[in-house]
C-alpha cells in the first residue's frame, strides 16, 4: 500500500515545508463520531481494567489507615450518631412508628452512596490525569470504577444496620428482597450523574469547588432525614383565570387566590423522575422496615429518572471525551 | 477500504490543534466555550502543533521520530496510540497497540510493586493471567527481586522506570510506541532496554521510537522522520535524516553564536599539520584568534561534536592569556573521528584548574568536513556513545 507522503522509502526525501497550507482542507477535518453500541461493547472487552483500576483505589484508600477497611464502617455510623442526637431531640418529622435510627440510617446508606458517587466519580478524571493523558483504553471506566469502590465500600457499611435491627429487637421483612433492585436503579442513576459531572469538570475546574455544597444541599432535598411522604401526592397546579384578591382582616393584608381551571398533579411521581432517590428511599424503608409491597408507580418513575440520567451523562460523556486528554 | 496487516501504521494528512489561550480563561468563557462544545465544536484561539504530517510504516518496519522539544513528536505518538484525537486527517493502526508514553503515569506511589505489575499491565492491556504467566521474567528483567513487594513511594525514579518499562516490554504488541522513556535509566539498563527493543522488533512488531538521543534511534531504527515546527521537515533511511537534522541544529547554534562573555572569538581556522585534506587519523592545527580586555589566568577548551552541544572529545589548556588580541594554537593528535561533518566548540572559564565563571561561553564556532572511512554500524541494539582521548600541543601567543 502506498501514502502520499510516506515515510518508509529507502531514500531520503525532502519535505517542501512552504506547499504546507496553513490551515487543513475543510473535507479532511476529524468528527469525532460515537457508535454507541460498539463504545458499550468496546467498554466491556476492557472490563478487567475496571476491576484493576478500583481494586487500585480500593487497596490505596485503606492501606494508610491503621483501622483499613473499618473506616468504611465507622463513617457512616458517626453521621448516623449525629442525626440520632439532633433530630431524635428537634423531633421535626415523624418516623413513620419506627425507631428514628434504624429509619434514618437507610436514608443515609442510600444517600452517602451516591454522595460518595458525585465526589469521588466526578473528579475521576482529573485524578487520574496521568493515564488519561498517556494511555488508551475506554475513558468511561475511570467514574466507573470509582462507583465499584463505592459500592464495595457501601456494601460494608450495611453491616452497622444489621447491628440497629439486633439492638432495636427488629427483624427485617420479607420484602427486603426488593432491595437490591432499588440499589441497581441508584447505581444507574449515580453512573448517569458521575459520567457527566466527571466530563464537565475536566473542562471546567470551578464546579470542583461546587461540589460539596451540592452534596450538603442534596442531604437536605432528599428524603433522608424526612419521609418521603411529606411531599404531596396531589398538587393542583393553576393556570387559567387565577383572581387574586387582597381583604384587610383586622390589621393584616390578607391574599387569597381564586383559582379556576387548573390540574391535579401526583408530586412525588415529578420529584421521584428527577430525584431518583426519593422513590429509592421511600421504597427501601417501606419494604425492609415496614414489610409493605414497593410503591410500583413510583419504582418505574425512578427506573425512568435514573436511566434518562444515564443515557443523557453518557452522551454528555462521549461527546466531551475528545478533548479529555489535551486539556487534562 | 482494505484491511491493511497487522503492524501497519498509516498517518494521512494528520493535522492537530491545540488550544492557545493568552490568559486562564474566564468562567464565563468556560462556560460559554462548554456549551459550543456540546453543540457545534468550539472556536477559539488555537495553534497547530501537526500540520499535514503523513507517515505510513510496514508490520514489522523501525521508524525513529526524532525533532527539538516542542516539534509534535509525542502529539504524534498519541494521536496513533489514539489517546487523543486528531483534528483533521486520518490515521490507521492495525493491531494491538502497546504506547509507552511515560512509564511512570500507570504507577501508583501507594501501591506495592508486584500490585503495581497487575495494575499497569491491565492498564496496557495485558490480561491478568498473562501477567502472572510471564511475572517472573518481569520482576527479573527489571531486576528488583528485592523490592517488589515494597511500596513504590520508597522507589526511586530509575527502579520506578525499570519497573514500568519492564511490564511494557513483555507486552508483546502488534505495534510499539516508546517515547523518550530510557533517559532515566542506568547507561546498563538503557543498553538492556534497547537489546529487548531488538528483540521484539525482531519477533515482528512494528516500532516507533521516538527520542532525543540520536544514537539510540539511528541503533533502533532503520527510518526516520524529523519533525519541526510541526511540519515533517525529512524521512527516509535514519542515518541520512539524522545527518540532516544534525545540519540544521548546528546552523541554529552558529545562529546562536554571540558577544555575550568576557572574551570574543574573532578567528577560526582548521587545517590539517601536514597541509594536506583533513581526515581520519592525522593531526589537526586548530587557530583561534581572540580577543580578552585583560589578561587572564584560565581554563580554555576545545571540544568536537557532531553538531549538538555533547562533544565526542575536549582537550583543555590552564595558563596565563595576555590581554588584547591573542592566538590560541592547538595541535590535536590523531584525530580518531570517522568521515562527517563536525563542529568546534571553544570555551573558556576563570579559576584555574576548577569550576569558574564563563569567560567564553560554550559555543560552536566553525563546523568542518572531515574524510575518511566510515563508522561502522554497530551491532543491533547497541549505541555509540564513547569518551574519545586525544592528545594536544598548545601554544599561546
Amino acid at each position: 500500500m502506498t501514502v502520499v507522503g510516506s515515510s518508509f522509502g529507502d531514500v531520503l526525501v525532502e519535505n517542501d515545508v512552504s506547499t504546507v497550507p496553513s490551515e487543513p482542507p475543510d473535507d479532511i477535518l476529524y468528527h469525532h463520531k460515537v457508535n454507541y453500541f460498539e463504545s458499550i461493547r468496546n467498554l466491556w472487552a476492557h472490563r478487567e481494567i475496571i476491576y484493576t483500576l478500583a481494586e487500585r483505589d480500593f487497596r490505596a484508600q485503606y492501606k494508610q489507615a491503621t483501622l483499613g477497611v473499618l473506616w468504611a464502617v465507622l463513617s457512616p455510623v458517626a453521621t448516623l450518631a449525629i442525626f440520632v442526637v439532633v433530630f431524635s431531640r428537634v423531633k421535626t418529622f415523624g418516623s413513620q412508628g419506627l425507631p428514628y435510627a434504624l429509619y434514618a440510617f437507610v436514608g443515609i446508606l442510600c444517600w452517602s452512596f451516591f454522595a460518595t458517587a458525585l465526589g469521588t466519580g466526578g473528579q475521576s478524571l482529573l485524578s487520574n490525569k496521568a493515564l488519561l493523558a498517556k494511555t488508551q483504553f475506554p475513558r468511561e471506566c475511570f467514574p466507573l470504577e470509582t462507583l465499584c469502590v463505592n459500592a464495595l465500600g457501601t456494601a460494608i457499611s450495611w453491616i452497622p444496620l444489621a447491628l440497629l435491627f439486633v439492638i432495636f429487637g427488629r427483624a427485617p421483612k420479607l420484602a427486603t428482597l426488593w432491595v437490591p433492585l432499588f440499589m441497581i436503579i441508584e447505581v444507574v442513576f449515580a453512573a448517569g450523574v458521575a459520567l457527566a459531572v466527571a466530563s464537565i469538570i475536566i473542562q471546567m475546574r470551578d464546579l470542583m469547588q461546587v461540589l460539596p455544597i451540592i452534596t450538603s444541599l442534596g442531604l437536605f432535598a432528599t428524603p433522608v432525614i424526612w419521609p418521603f411522604s411529606e411531599i404531596p401526592t396531589s398538587y393542583h397546579i393553576a393556570f387559567g383565570h387565577t383572581v387574586y384578591t387582597t381583604h384587610l382582616v383586622r390589621t393584616h393584608l390578607v391574599h387569597h387566590s381564586h383559582v379556576v381551571g387548573g390540574i391535579t398533579v401526583n408530586l412525588q411521581l415529578i420529584y421521584g423522575f428527577f430525584n431518583p432517590l426519593g422513590p429509592i428511599i421511600a421504597n427501601a424503608r417501606n419494604t425492609m422496615l415496614l414489610g409493605q409491597a414497593p410503591q410500583w408507580n413510583l419504582v418505574a418513575v425512578a427506573v425512568a429518572g435514573a436511566l434518562t440520567y444515564l443515557l443523557v451523562g453518557y452522551r454528555i460523556f462521549k461527546k466531551l471525551e475528545v478533548n479529555f486528554a489535551d486539556i487534562a | 477500504m482494505p484491511t491493511l496487516p497487522d503492524g501497519t501504521i498509516a498517518v494521512e494528512e494528520v493535522w492537530k490543534k491545540f488550544r492557545a489561550d493568552k490568559t486562564v480563561p474566564k468562567f464565563y468563557d468556560q462556560v460559554k466555550r462548554f456549551g459550543k462544545s456540546i453543540g457545534t465544536g468550539a472556536r477559539h484561539d488555537y495553534r497547530w502543533v501537526l500540520k499535514d504530517v503523513s507517515l505510513a510504516v510496514p508490520p514489522g518496519g523501525t521508524l525513529g521520530l526524532i525533532g527539538i522539544n516542542g516539534s509534535g513528536k509525542t502529539t504524534l505518538l498519541k494521536i496513533i496510540s489514539q489517546v487523543t484525537y486528531q483534528s483533521a486527517g486520518r490515521c490507521t493502526v492495525q493491531g494491538r497497540i502497546g504506547a509507552l508514553l511515560s512509564v511512570t503515569s500507570g504507577i501508583h506511589p501507594e501501591l506495592t510493586g508486584k500490585e503495581n505489575i497487575f495494575l499497569y499491565g491491565a492498564v496496557m492491556g495485558m490480561g491478568r493471567q498473562k501477567i502472572k504467566d510471564r511475572f517472573d521474567e518481569i520482576v527479573e528483567f527489571a531486576g528488583l527481586a528485592d523490592a517488589v513487594n515494597r511500596q513504590v513511594k520508597f522507589y526511586s525514579l530509575g527502579m520506578q522506570m525499570r519497573l514500568g518499562f519492564s511490564i511494557a516490554a513483555f507486552l508483546e504488541p502488534d505495534v510499539l510506541l516508546v517515547d523518550e522513556v530510557l533517559s532515566v535509566g542506568d547507561a546498563n539498563f538503557q543498553q538492556k532496554c534497547l537489546k529487548r527493543i531488538g528483540e521484539i522488533v525482531r519477533a515482528g512488531t512494528t516500532l516507533l521510537y521516538v527520542s532525543h538521543d540520536l544514537s539510540s534511534v539511528e541503533a533502533a531504527c532503520e527510518k526516520s522522520v524529523w519533525l519541526a515546527d510541526a511540519v515533517v521537515q525529512a524521512s527516509g533511511p535514519t542515518r541520512e535524516v539524522v545527518g540532516k537534522y544534525r545540519a540544521a541544529v548546528e546552523q541554529n547554534a552558529a545562529l546562536v553564536t554571540s558577544t555575550e562573555g568576557v572574551v570574543q572569538v574573532l578567528k577560526c581556522e582548521i587545517e590539517a599539520s601536514d597541509g594536506g585534506q583533513i581526515r581520519s587519523e592525522v593531526d589537526l592545527d586548530v587557530r583561534l584568534t581572540l580577543n580578552s580586555p585583560k589578561p587572564l589566568d584560565a581554563n580554555f577548551f576545545i571540544g568536537v561534536s557532531q553538531g549538538s552541544a555533547f562533544p565526542m572529545f575536549i582537550v583543555r589548556y590552564s595558563g596565563s592569556f595576555p590581554a588584547g588580541d591573542f592566538e590560541v594554537k592547538c595541535r590535536l593528535h590523531h584525530v580518531p573521528l570517522p568521515k562527517g561533518r563536525y563542529s568546534l566548540w571553544p570555551a573558556m572559564s576563570g579559576h584555574l584548574g576548577g569550576k569558574g565563571m564563563p569567560l567564553l561561553p560554550w559555543r560552536p564556532v566553525m563546523s568542518f568536513d572531515l574524510m575518511g572511512p566510515v563508522a561502522w554500524d554497530p551491532p543491533e541494539g547497541v549505541m555509540v556513545a564513547s569518551p574519545v582521548y586525544v592528545g594536544a600541543d598548545w601554544e599561546i601567543n
